[in-house]
């Protein structure tokens, strides 16, 4: 089963011009989707979830029991086998969260009471709110509202799993927890991870794309993309005052500050003088596409 | 620091949409309310007319309560709304500044918005004379600054800075937005309680001062106001006026000092914290994800059905949940319990709570909030998902549309029917309290869920369909709030009432206790059906357009109903619309094809029409029935009646008749001519017109002066379908009640000319001062005063109706007998018959009857067969109509003349129509005049006791004395019915009771006059007014016994009896004849009263200033009264024109405290009663009496037709 996105576009009514002819392949396994904010992400993701029209294209998710799906018209057979954690969302103040789960496992199908109740229960205890499932949602932290958004998630056994920035709101140890629980997803599931934290898709991803300004500017295994480009990222310890000036003169795709001082990386197929090679890593990888397509300045 | 946080604050409101909104809001009622001329009840007042414009701006200061608790209430909120508070007031700001500066800054804008709501009068009063929808351009005075600026400082500015300063502060304290919506409640309820007290007069004062709006203190103040005062004065600010001005300002500037002092930044930013958590619990061994079950789901229709009714009860707990749906209910069940409570009084009397009447309350107030609920939580329910972000999950969900969409509809049913089980609650609380144990729960459930739930639904059925479609929480709330407001009002403006066109109306129908739901529900069922295929129209169109998923444009949706228009969907839709065509074809079918309808605007001009073309007709010399006998026949279950008479006309005039002109008004009852002759031969149709009912038939022998004729005529009437509303009630299935006029009538009929002139201007007709001819006019002598058909005729007859009922007409009950009728089915036939003569008045009446009979028997032997007959179940207050119809026939046998009939009957018909009614023997009494009252309290009017006595007097004053059809007739049959039933009234309870009725009877008076649509007439040629026939004509003739002497009065009535009862020849006795026997009884000291009084408009303005008192010892005290007297002359258009020079006679008294009679009725205590003759103007009277004074004044009775009647007495100062 993967899933395959062709020739996505989408227009909203308010001009943006949201999805630039996407076409993607999204291989069973964890997969990173990684752009700045506002780059289409979510645009996507809603999209391959059933709540947005695509202008043009298509979605398809293949070898579903033997058959293929069309995700944009067959929308009820890919509800069933979808759990979305959406970017932003909110439930009903006045339910407690068990309540709300349980509804929410009976709306996904699940109509045997014993089983629902036992895998709420478990859910509950997986994303660590057991010991508040009496209390009103309203009551909820952002951190325990996004917990429990990842419980539902999971409900009903998903075999596409969609998550839209699912660690935003989650101190340390509860991203690593949310990892882990990632990490235990059967292996015949396709998990769509949308994050601007590059270190996430570092940790996870084994297939990934990189998308911005919606179009996809680069797609792979994180560990290829790396390796593209060794030897190509060069860096060097300046003063605040001298970036504008650097940037004139190399391309620059992040500066960051350390120590006192401001370190740039800069691209290059060749030696920059002045500049010591670098081994790059994911986030150069992303900086290096984003800085194709758009200014980007990390202080 | 203020003055940069007040012009911050107006600039903030002048960029929110919500203060344009609210402002065009006020605009457009106003302006819609003043250029259709729904103001002053007087057609002489001008609809901006100072008066009007002030009474409408009080109003306009309630609703502006509500814009006031969305704005006042919010400035400081905000800052916790957006928790600005966290760094705002790190800001250098004082407490006071932001106060001060927020507070102002709102109030300006207020006020702003409520001078568009003034500048709306000024505009329509500006366009009224333009656009001529008030039918009266000539109503649109001038527009004067002043007119606008006197409310405006009186009421708008006080008001609105008093609720102004409770919202802002209780937010403040207790940084709830949610306080000001409550304390709205409290103050409207404040508000009704009001209205509630006033209807009892002796609360006058307690609900002038209690009021915060100043509402009833002005209305009291320029109740009494002729049309021509309302045009020119404003109200004085004086009396309770001032007093409740001055104090709610000053409640006003207390609330806001309060504020001002009290509020700390420390306690309005202090953390709300919540309860300490429990300790953490054990912790549980983690499962791994793959541990978890892994249960099959379930995917199909049954599963859905069942997570629908899942997703409805979440939805629903979510909605009660909300604290706010928890006040709005909480105020709406008040509303209900009081509306039940207090319910409908009839004299000041309540009635018994029964269960029509606490269903009937959910009608009142609780509607509002009806509407309220189902617009708001509707828009709630249809937002819910999106408003929280749950959208996001719930539309990715594997369920079908109509899951979640059913299941919201279904939740917003379930609040339909909380709503519903709240009128049971409040009912049946209502009825235990007052200890009134005849629950119905039948009548109750069918009623709330056949009508009370079908009608709340269709209105969730609109709102549903108007917030999907709009997709966006405030704007559906907005656009749906103007839906009904179109659907509603613009029907209630315009006079359109044609329900076919009138989306989801069809209230309900009038519950009787006699007649059940009567034949009403097939109309109103039929409407519910037609408008619920609509509804489902509406639907299936909100489902196509549901918005699931997050792209809300236009496109999106498009391209989704798209997909969702399926087989099944389009196929219902289908069904739908063949139900809503084909319901409506035959709806249109009942009410425009088997019946009609006209609008109120159609209905005047066909009235126009008919005066148009036959008023030519008035003079046309037409016979006089002399003898009938009629055969009524009564289908019940059939609705349908057959009459048929045989009778004897005489032509009483001086020259041939030779034609004969029947007037026979079509109407939805369908009466036909069935049969017509005269001495036995058809006469030859020369003219007929059907709409109009007109015909004229040519006499094939004139009829000579003096020549009399048989005459032969039979009618079929029958309700057919249904109409498209009202009551038609003349044949029920319980409670027939019709009179001969089911008979045709001869000639031109000009009682149904058109009365108001403004419509008669519309309608190019002349204006029409009077109805009646002089008291000279021989035409008008020649008649009678309530039908031109006939003289005294002789009467019998045979009725007939189906064998469980009582077919009554009047007359002595000769036989009855059982046999089968025309149609086959057993019938059960009642013969009657009148001795003597009577007039051509009689009922017809068939109900499954109980009968409580007893006898009368006088001082001569005389026996009077009495009889009342009622519906089973209403035997509660039977011993006071026996009682009274006793004492009515002792008094008046022994004051005026002898009842000429064996029998005397009261009988109930249904409450379609609430009155009582007098025919020779025979009075119909209607289902909630007096059978359902509760008399428990003795101080409330025992109007079943007097109204009886009212109608019983008419079997003297009307059937004995018929009046001729001229000017002030009416006065001898009403004025003498009032006269008589006061002293039988007097008789029973002691005149020391009369005040309080006759307080009532001022007070009617006086309004009545300020209403007046033409010119107030005096006495003796008053031809239409009824405030003068009845109160005007019960005050001066109660004055009248207690000045010269109750026996001089009923001498003279006795007299005239004598000289004008059953008189056979024309001319018949007019208001002159009957006003010379009270003149010959009047001394010559008080005819200048009498004068005054019965030929010339006259007010009087006695008031008490102060009362002193000194003991002399031995129980005795001198009291010294400081009195005023003023007598003023108005002409007939209600402006004062002079002022009396002469003295007046009234009682001068000293009371001592109020005490209770046998009955336990409150009555007064005189000291002294005694009659002075008083000069105009002030002055000062020594009196000296026995016992101790605690009140004294004069005129203490209001016996004289006093203009404002609470300054006669004051409490004593005992020096």
């Amino acid at each position: 089963m993967q899933l395959e996105i062709r020739n996505l576009s989408k227009t909203y009514s308010n001009g943006v011009h949201a999805l630039k002819d996407v076409t993607l392949t999204i291989p069973q396994g964890m997969f990173g989707l990684l752009g700045p904010n506002g780059a289409g992400k979510s645009s996507l993701m809603r999209t391959i979830a059933t709540l947005q029209e695509a202008d043009s294209g298509s979605i398809t998710l293949t070898d579903v029991g033997g058959a293929d799906l069309n995700v944009l018209t067959q929308k009820d057979a890919t509800r069933r086998l979808l759990g979305y954690l959406p970017q932003e969302f909110g439930v009903y103040p006045r339910v407690t969260a068990e309540a709300m789960l349980d509804h929410i496992a009976t709306l996904k199908g699940i109509a045997n009471g014993r089983e629902r109740k036992e895998l709420v229960s478990g859910l509950l205890q997986k994303v660590n709110l057991h010991a508040v499932r009496k209390k009103n949602l309203g009551t909820f932290s952002g951190g325990m509202k996004q917990r429990f958004g990842i419980a539902q998630a999971l409900i009903g056994n998903p075999r596409l799993i969609i998550v839209d920035e699912p660690t935003a709101g989650l101190d340390p140890a509860e991203r690593n927890r949310f990892h882990n629980l990632l990490a235990e997803i059967g292996e015949n599931t396709v998990v769509i991870l949308s994050t601007h934290i590059v270190e996430d898709v570092t940790n996870l991803c084994s297939d990934m794309a990189i998308i911005c300004l919606g179009e996809v500017v680069a797609q792979g295994n994180p560990n290829d993309l790396v390796a593209d480009l060794h030897g190509k990222v060069w860096q060097k310890f300046v003063e605040k005052t001298e970036i504008d000036t650097y940037r004139t003169m190399h391309r620059v795709i992040s500066t960051q500050l350390k120590g006192g001082k401001t370190r740039l990386h800069a691209y290059s197929d060749g030696p920059i003088p002045g500049f010591d090679a670098v081994i790059p890593d994911l986030e150069d990888v992303y900086f290096a596409k984003i800085t194709e397509r758009m200014e980007v300045t990390t202080v | 620091m203020f003055f940069e946080i007040f012009r911050f604050e107006v600039a903030y409101r002048l960029k929110r949409p919500a203060t344009y909104l609210y402002a065009l809001i006020l605009f457009l009622f106003t302006f819609l309310f003043v250029i259709y001329g729904s103001g002053p009840a007087s057609e002489k007042t001008n609809v901006n007319s100072p008066y009007a414009v002030s009474q409408f701006v009080v109003v306009l200061t309630i609703f502006g309560m509500l814009i006031a608790s969305a704005i006042m209430g919010v400035p400081v909120y905000r800052d916790i709304e957006h928790s600005t508070k966290n760094y705002f007031f790190s800001f250098p700001v004082t407490e006071r500044g932001y106060l001060l500066g927020r507070f102002f800054g709102s109030f300006v804008v207020l006020l702003g918005i409520m001078i568009v709501g003034l500048l709306g009068i000024a505009v329509g009063s500006l366009l009224g004379p333009v656009f001529n929808l008030a039918d009266n351009t000539e109503r649109f005075g001038p527009i004067r600054f002043r007119d606008y600026a006197h409310p405006f400082l009186l009421f708008v500015v006080p008001n609105m800075f008093l609720v102004g300063s409770i919202f802002f502060g209780l937010v403040a304290f207790s940084r709830q937005v949610f306080t000001t919506y409550a304390a709205s409640i409290l103050l409207f309820i404040g508000y009704l309680l009001g209205s509630t007290l006033a209807s009892d007069l002796d609360n006058k004062r307690l609900v002038n001062l209690l009021d915060p709006f100043g509402s009833y203190a002005y209305d009291n103040a320029t109740k009494y106001w002729s049309p021509i005062e309302q045009n020119t004065l404003l109200a004085p600010l004086e009396g309770d006026l001032l007093t409740n001005r001055l104090i709610w300002g000053a409640v006003a500037l207390l609330i806001f000092g309060l504020t001002l002092f009290r509020f700390s930044f420390t306690r309005f930013l202090a953390v709300k914290l919540g309860r300490k958590q429990k300790g953490a619990e054990e912790p549980v061994l983690i499962p791994s994800l793959a541990s978890l079950p892994k249960p099959t789901p379930v995917f199909q229709t049954s599963a859905y059905v069942r997570q629908m009714f899942r997703q409805a009860g979440l939805e629903f707990r979510s909605i009660v949940r909300d604290p706010y749906f928890i006040a709005i209910l909480l105020g709406a069940v008040l509303f209900l319990f009081l509306d039940g409570w207090f319910g409908s009084q009839i004299y000041g009397t309540p009635s018994l709570p029964t269960t029509y009447a606490m269903l009937e309350a959910r009608n009142g107030t609780f509607f509002f909030f009806v509407l309220i609920v189902l617009i708001f939580y509707t828009g709630e329910v249809v937002h819910r998902d999106k408003s929280v972000h749950y959208d996001t999950i719930a539309d990715a969900l594997p369920v079908p549309d109509w899951m979640n969409y059913g299941a919201k509809l279904l939740s917003m049913l379930y609040v339909c029917l909380l709503l519903c089980s709240l009128v049971l609650v409040s009912g049946v609380l209502n009825q235990t309290v007052k200890g009134y144990f005849n629950y119905e729960f039948g009548l109750y459930f069918r009623d709330l869920l056949a009508i009370g739930f079908t009608q709340y639904f269709q209105l969730v059925m609109l709102a549903f369909f108007v917030h999907t479609l709009v997709n966006q929480k405030f704007t559906g709330h907005i656009v749906t709030l103007a839906v009904y407001i179109v659907i509603w009002a613009v029907p209630q403006f315009a006079e359109f009432g044609y329900r076919l066109a009138i989306p989801f109306s069809g209230g309900g129908v009038t519950i009787s206790d006699m007649n059940g739901f009567g034949h009403y529900l097939t109309g109103l069922f039929a409407f519910r059906a037609y408008w619920y295929a609509f509804g489902g129209l509406l639907l299936v169109l909100a489902l196509w357009f549901w918005n699931r998923g997050s792209d809300t444009a236009f496109k999106a949706r498009w391209q989704l109903a798209r997909q969702r228009m399926g087989r099944v969907s389009i196929a219902v839709f289908a069904i739908l619309l063949l139900a809503f065509v084909s319901m409506g074809a035959w709806i249109y079918t009942n009410v425009s094809v088997k019946n009609r309808y006209y609008s109120a605007d159609e209905g005047r001009e066909r009235l126009a029409g008919y005066e148009k073309k036959y008023s030519r007709y008035r003079n046309a010399l037409q016979p006089k029935i002399t003898s009938a006998r009629v055969n009524v026949d009564i289908y019940p279950d059939d609705f349908k009646a057959v009459a048929a008479g045989q009778f004897v006309i005489v032509n009483k005039g001086d020259r041939p008749i030779d034609s004969l002109h029947i007037s026979m008004a079509p109407d939805n009852f369908h009466r036909s001519l069935t049969r017509f002759t005269i001495n036995g031969t058809a006469p030859g149709k020369v003219f007929s017109d059907e709409a109009m009912g007109y015909t004229i038939y040519r006499l094939s022998k004139p009829l000579n002066p003096g020549d009399s004729a048989r005459m032969e005529m039979a009618v079929t009437g029958q309700y057919v379908g249904f109409a498209n509303s009202g009551n038609d009630r003349d044949i029920l299935s319980n409670g027939t009640f019709f009179n001969v006029d089911i008979l045709p009538g001869f000639g031109y009929n000009g009682d149904a000319e058109l009365s108001s002139d403004k419509y008669r201007k519309k309608y190019g007709l002349p204006i029409k001062e009077w109805s009646l001819p002089t008291q000279t006019d021989p035409r008008g002598l020649r008649d009678f005063l309530f039908t031109t058909d006939a003289n005294w005729v002789t009467f019998e007859g045979t009725i007939s109706t189906t064998p469980d009922q009582t077919a009554i007409m009047p007359g002595e009950l000769l036989k009855t007998w059982t046999a089968n009728g025309p149609d086959g089915k057993p019938r059960k036939y009642f013969k009657y018959k009148l001795p003597g003569f009577s007039d051509y008045f009689f009922s017809m009446c068939s109900a499954r009857y109980g009968v409580k009979r007893d006898k009368w028997t006088g001082p001569d032997g005389q026996t009077v067969a009495l009889e009342i007959y009622h519906q089973p179940g209403h035997e509660r207050n039977l011993d006071r109509f026996m009682a009274s119809m006793k004492a009515s026939l002792s008094y008046y046998t022994k004051n005026y003349a002898p009842y000429p009939y064996p029998v005397l009957r009261v009988l109930e018909f249904p409450r379609y129509a609430s009155f009582a009614q007098s025919f020779p023997t025979t009075v119909p009494y209607s289902e909630e005049f007096g059978w359902v009252g509760d008399f428990r309290d003795p101080d409330k009017t025992d109007y079943a006791y007097y109204v009886t006595a009212h109608e019983v007097a008419h079997q003297w004053w009307g059937h004995q004395i018929m009046p001729s059809r001229t000017r002030g007739a009416n006065q001898i049959s009403e004025t003498m019915a009032e006269y008589s039933a006061l002293m039988v009234l007097k008789q029973r309870y002691g005149a020391d009771a009369m005040p309080k009725f006759l307080k009532y009877a001022l007070d009617q008076y006086l309004r009545g006059r300020s209403n007046e649509d033409k010119f107030e007439a005096n006495m003796l040629d008053n031809d239409t007014r009824s405030y003068v026939w009845y109160q005007k004509g019960s005050m001066l003739m109660y004055a009248l016994q207690d000045y010269i002497g109750e026996e001089r009065v009923n001498k003279a009535m006795n007299d005239y009896m004598k000289a004008a009862r059953f008189r056979q020849e024309a001319p018949f006795t007019t208001s002159l004849e009957w006003y010379g026997f009270l003149k010959a009884a009047t001394p010559d000291s008080l005819r200048p009263w009498l004068t005054d009084n019965f030929e010339k408009l006259t007010l009087y303005d006695n008031r008490i200033t102060k009362a002193e008192a000194k003991a002399l010892g031995n129980d005795r005290y001198q009291v010294r009264l400081y009195i005023r007297s003023e007598t003023q002359y108005y002409d007939k258009t209600g402006k004062e024109v002079s002022k009396g020079k002469n003295p007046v006679v009234a009682d001068i008294a000293v009371l001592t405290a109020d005490s209770k009679n046998k009955d336990g009725l409150t009555i007064k205590v005189p000291l002294l009663m005694q009659k002075r003759s008083i000069r105009p103007g002030e002055q000062v009277i020594d009196v000296t009496v026995k016992g101790k004074p605690v009140k004294a004044g004069i005129d203490p009775y209001n016996k004289l037709i006093d203009r404002v009647s609470d300054d006669n007495l004051v409490n004593v100062d005992l020096l």
